[in-house]
């Protein structure tokens, strides 16, 4: 039993250390920064920060775009285009329900 | 033979001890609303329990450990594959004696079917099925040797920073097999709610803390052995469990205090006392 406790001491220390690190992940979604499009989507049913990573992982996996940030407090999905490319918002609506969100409207 | 005679008391003590494995489930928050498609959870639970209140005045006492593993998936935004495997530790003890062991638990498989899911501006609301299929694979201390069946329905309602959560499952034990001894354990109702509210940490809403209730209601029914009911078997119960629950991005930390504000036990079982239950999750 002494054992299994220090496997899971182990377990937490290391997915305290995974937590932390990817906590402060920040996606630079500033349109001043660069010549990068940002666009700005409502999502509805998130919840909690954990929400956050599920949506983000989806939407990224959309072709042409390059980063993504959610923010469940604002209820909004900030997304940075690849230079170049025509992102079509039906797909990252459809990466948004398969989160299993709504999206609502574009914002900007 | 003398030398026997304790561990047969305790022997004896432990089988009016063990029967019911119900207590709290734990903090059942995102329970009726399933992950993103492609999202991994990892959950650890450490949940402690003792039953220290004899009423027989034989001073007879279990401490109980449990370290339950779960793992679960979103392999379609409707459908969560889920898998538990817990691993326990007991200790018992009467007029000086002690025995003690630990080992595996029945590995559980469930699966989570998403029935309703309603998202707008200001509420969320999610229903879901869950049919949850206990496999006899524990070690022989703590296997139910038999294939049980717990169907369940589970419901999430969010309002803001509000939440609360609600489940209802029952337990067909033995659904396929029979135990060793013969022995065919109750079936069991389990009723859960729970309450939340959160607060922004640091003012990021990356981190949260809430103040967490839950309210969870057992029913086991008596064990039978060929028709006829095991006296010291069965109970109602109803634990009110306080606690915290701390999100940081994908990390998740909770704790409760499971305390038994009611509980009814048949024949001479020992009362349960208040337990604890930490809990951590990783989502990927």
């Amino acid at each position: 039993m002494k054992r299994a406790i220090s496997v899971l001491t182990l377990v937490v220390a290391i997915l305290l250390a995974a937590g932390c690190a990817t906590a402060d992940r920040s996606v630079s979604t500033d349109p001043g920064s660069t010549d990068l499009e940002v666009r700005i989507y409502e999502v509805f049913g998130m919840d909690c920060p954990g929400c956050h990573g599920g949506l983000e992982k989806l939407v990224l996996r959309v072709q042409g775009v390059e980063a993504a940030q959610a923010n469940w407090e604002q209820k909004r999905l900030t997304v940075t285009v690849s230079s170049g490319v025509e992102l079509d918002d039906e797909a990252v609506f459809e990466a948004v329900r398969q989160a299993n969100f709504t999206p609502g409207e574009r914002l900007q | 033979m003398k030398r026997c005679a304790p561990l047969l008391v305790l022997s004896l003590a432990a089988l009016m001890l063990m029967p019911q494995a119900a207590g709290a489930a734990g903090i059942s928050v995102d329970a009726g609303v399933t992950p993103a498609r492609d999202r991994w959870i990892y959950r650890t639970l450490v949940r402690s329990m003792t039953r220290d209140d004899d009423p027989t005045g034989m001073g007879r006492k279990m401490d109980m450990l449990m370290w339950n593993n779960v793992l679960a998936y979103g392999m379609r935004p409707n459908l969560t594959l889920i898998l538990k495997q817990p691993v326990r530790r007991r200790e018992i003890s009467m007029a000086g004696s002690k025995i003690s062991d630990s080992g595996a638990g029945d590995l559980a498989l469930l699966a989570k079917y998403r029935l309703v899911r309603r998202n707008n501006r200001e509420t969320t609301f999610g229903l879901a099925g869950t049919l949850e299929l206990t496999v006899p694979t524990g070690s022989e201390e703590f296997t139910s040797d038999t294939w049980d069946l717990r169907p369940g329905i589970y419901g999430s309602f969010r309002r803001g920073r509000w939440a609360t959560d609600f489940s209802a499952a029952y337990r067909l034990s033995g659904a396929a097999g029979d135990r060793d001894d013969g022995r065919e354990v109750g079936d069991e109702l389990a009723l859960d709610w729970a309450g939340a509210r959160q607060f922004l940490v640091g003012g990021s809403a990356n981190t949260t803390l809430a103040p967490v209730l839950e309210l969870s209601y057992r029913n086991a029914a008596r064990d039978e052995l060929m028709g006829q009911p095991f006296v010291n078997s069965g109970e109602e119960l109803l634990y009110l469990s306080p606690g915290l629950k701390y999100t940081r991005s994908s990390l998740i930390l909770e704790a409760l205090v499971l305390v038994p504000v009611w509980q009814d036990q048949n024949g001479a079982q020992v009362e349960r006392g208040t337990g604890f239950l930490l809990g951590l999750r990783k989502l990927f």
